[in-house]
């Protein structure tokens, strides 16, 4: 039965006899480690496609959900840290045989007649290849992602004539966005596999059509049957992609899966971007070139270079073949050497470079953090996108505009970016800060550095408190922190805790004479902001948007007072982040939330 | 064993093994909703606030949505909408005194809604028809409409509180989906 199906199946189709054809190619020489190259090529080539699928049914490709569906796959389903290393360590690998491989050919000169077609296929599905890997390494939209993506289509925008035009088109527009991933993603996962497809299948029907090249020098035939393709030459073959993907697997684990960077961030300014190790020589020789002359390194050379390995079968035609093979073989060598010195050189100067160091550690840090938020269970990468991860994050975005809108005038522990002239914000509003104040306030940390706001000073020339008191002074102007954002003075006094704290006496005494408080204290001794809910969301947020109202610094003239923070400069999700980086109000890694059953 | 016998269960044993080692993992990864519990995965169901008590009417069934946190793959959204029930008073001194249904079809899935007369639950899809009891009324529903557990709040008007949960159609058991 099993036989008649077979024999039918054969009888329409004839595929059972091609393909034996095919596992019966004879080879007279022998297997030879030699033919392994493209077999193992072909072999991760297939891996490529295979976990390229599998991730496809994961990964989402927007500039607001693909780093997030990349994280999910990296670090939260099920082995995808090993598909994607796999995909991610195969591309280096395909690099690596495809180079061995074109030498290879060089080397015996395999481009000679009759294989001149077939090199051609080989040059041209070395390109789609090199357009794989620039298309599949945006796809994740993190910081290396962008970055990179920017500077390859910034050179093809820096190409003659057509430049500009190639470049808006590939990328989707003049900005970097929704249209760059998807576009992208589809001559990724559509339009490049099709190519590749239709120039690999050609490239394999020729290498039947002629054989495989055989050796100049040819080893005695081993003993016994004669060898033929299958099993001779697919054993040695399985041993070596069997050997590279064990390598492969070693680097996935090693590296714990992939990369993956911070969410992608425009607004950054010191992303040390770097390109793959494979593409070094190019980013180092950039460097040698005026910006002008630009397109000379990064489109000209190479260019150049292709035509020349194109044109090879043809000159091999009209020039004596053994002296122009040797001279190309020399020239390849040479570029070779070039370009790994360039490589060496281009890693050599980061190494001894403090900026970059700075910038990379930066960097880290902030891989780290976006990984810790988005997999925290109280975080988790928001529905407005990845690029809001960061954003919403105080420790990240609430430091960033604190240096940016704040650290010119104030110091925090000390830091600064400009002439200090206000207090130092660190632990603002806490016992600390205060209990410090009361102590020395014409410190440096206080009104030190702003002169117009001597009152704390003159009141310490004159307070009688001793440090006990001062100490529950301090406790008490802490507590009003954690004044609730509705709350009223009449409610506030009525809470339990408050007028019969031991420094509410003091506070209404002492300090109650200059700081009104509405239906509290009576002030009028001096001018004094307000000090209800002091330290508290609230009266935070008020001193940053209003700090001229009357209740707070309105008595100062305009020029000594803090500039006021207006909702089109800083905007509210912005202004809590200030304020809750200030109050420390961000998610830490030492205190993870407990667990999830 | 000659060699050539060698080299083809080499060739077998090598292949097997490159295609297992990443066929394997890919099934893993295919596989992943399997999963239970994942680290950042769905919450296990807690009680939802609708409405408070005195705005139902007795016998009277009234829709509501719920609205909670869900997270969906990589994304964490605060507030969604989630589903939605049937509350129905139940009138005073009964136990429990409301019940509450998912409005999911246990046949398909499909929203139910009230009929015209407000007297039964239809499925607009395959015409799976209900009592206002929760029991089918046709044939077509596997089993009667999904119960869901109800508490009171303390407050002087108590808020009615459902914990809103799917369960597997087609089943003629109530099987909470995980």
């Amino acid at each position: 039965m099993r036989k008649l199906l077979v024999d039918w199946f054969e009888d329409r189709t004839g595929l059972n006899g091609r393909l034996r054809a095919l596992r019966d190619e004879p080879l007279p020489a022998g297997p030879r480690w030699g033919y392994v190259c493209g077999s193992a090529l072909l072999a991760i080539l297939l891996i490529q496609a295979f976990t390229g699928l599998m991730m496809m049914t994961a990964y989402s490709a927007s500039s607001s959900t693909a780093w997030g569906s990349v994280f999910y796959i990296e670090k939260q389903m099920w082995m995808g840290w090993f598909i994607r290393g796999l995909h991610h360590f195969g591309a280096q690998t395909v690099m690596v045989l495809l180079l061995v491989h074109l030498l290879q050919v060089l080397f015996t000169a395999a481009y000679r007649a009759p294989r001149e077609v077939n090199w051609w296929l080989g040059l041209a599905l070395m390109t789609l290849i090199l357009a794989f890997s620039h298309t599949g390494y945006q796809l994740p939209w993190d910081q290396k992602g962008y970055w990179a993506t920017k500077v390859v289509t910034n050179i093809m925008g820096g190409a003659p004539v057509l430049g500009p035009y190639v470049k808006t088109v590939v990328v989707g527009g003049s900005e970097y966005g929704n249209q760059t991933v998807t576009r992208f993603y589809g001559l990724h996962v559509g339009i490049l596999p099709v190519l590749l497809a239709v120039c690999l299948g050609a490239h394999l029907a020729l290498r039947y059509r002629h054989g495989l090249k055989a050796p100049a020098n040819p080893t005695p035939p081993p003993e016994g049957a004669p060898s033929t393709y299958h099993p001779d030459q697919t054993f040695r073959n399985s041993l070596a992609v069997a050997a590279i993907l064990g390598v492969m697997v070693g680097l996935v684990f090693w590296e714990g899966g992939a990369p993956l960077d911070a969410p992608a961030d425009p607004s950054s300014s010191d992303y040390p971007a770097r390109p793959e190790w494979f593409f070094r020589f190019l980013f180092q020789m950039l460097k040698l070139f005026p910006g002008r002359l630009e397109w000379v390194g990064s489109i000209a050379i190479p260019g150049a270079l292709m035509t020349t390995l194109a044109l090879l079968p043809l000159l091999d035609k009209v020039l004596p073949s053994k002296p122009l093979h040797f001279l190309v073989c020399s020239t390849v060598f040479a570029l070779a050497g070039g370009a790994g010195y360039l490589t060496l050189e281009s890693f050599r100067e980061d190494m001894a470079s403090t900026q970059f160091q700075e910038a990379r550690e930066k960097a880290d840090k902030s891989t780290e953090r976006a990984l810790f938020l988005a997999s925290h269970p109280d975080f988790g990468v928001p529905p407005e996108g990845s690029s809001y991860l960061m954003r919403l994050d105080p420790l990240t975005r609430g430091a960033e505009l604190l240096d940016k809108t704040c650290l010119g005038c104030h110091r925090l522990g000390g830091e600064g970016t400009g002439e200090q002239s206000a207090p130092d914000l660190k632990d603002f509003g806490s016992y600390a800060w205060i209990r410090g104040l009361l102590e020395k306030p014409d410190a440096d940390a206080y009104f030190g550095k702003s002169p117009e706001c001597d009152g704390m000073t003159e009141w310490k020339q004159n307070s009688k408190l001793d440090a006990k008191q001062l100490d529950q002074v301090a406790e008490f102007v802490a507590s009003f922190a954690s004044i609730p954002a509705d709350q009223t003075v009449d409610e506030w006094l009525n809470t339990p805790g408050v007028v019969d704290h031991p420094g509410n006496e003091l506070f209404q005494k002492d300090c109650g004479t200059c700081h009104l408080i509405d239906g509290y204290t009576e002030g009028g001794l001096r001018d004094a902001p307000d000090l209800f809910a002091w330290g508290s969301p609230r009266w935070m947020k008020r001193m940053i948007r209003k700090p001229g109202e009357a209740a707070l610094y309105g008595y100062l003239e305009e020029k000594q007072r803090m500039p006021a923070a207006a909702p089109e400069d800083l905007n509210e999700s912005d202004l809590s982040m200030i304020v809750r980086y200030i109050k420390g109000d961000y998610l830490k890694p030492e205190a993870p939330a407990a667990p999830r059953p | 064993m000659n060699r050539r016998d060698f080299h083809r269960l080499g060739t077998k044993a090598l292949g097997a093994l490159v295609k297992l080692t990443v066929a394997l993992p890919a099934a893993a990864f295919l596989l992943n909703p399997l999963r239970k519990a994942s680290p950042a995965g769905a919450d296990a169901p807690v009680f939802e606030g609708l409405v408070p008590l005195s705005q139902l009417k007795v016998g009277v069934p009234q829709s509501f949505g719920v609205v909670r946190d869900q997270v969906d793959a990589w994304v964490k959204y605060p507030k969604e909408p989630a589903g939605s029930v049937w509350l129905v008073r139940q009138p005073d001194g009964a136990e429990p005194p409301v019940i509450a249904y998912s409005a999911e079809c246990p046949h398909l899935g499909c929203a139910i809604n009230l009929a015209g007369d407000a007297k039964s639950f239809i499925c607009p899809c395959h015409t799976s028809a209900f009592a206002l009891d929760g029991t089918p009324q046709n044939h077509v529903p596997p089993r009667p409409m999904d119960r869901l557990d109800v508490e009171l709040s303390d407050d002087a008007d108590p808020e009615v509180r459902v914990r809103f949960q799917r369960f597997r159609t087609l089943a003629e058991e109530k099987i909470p989906l995980a």
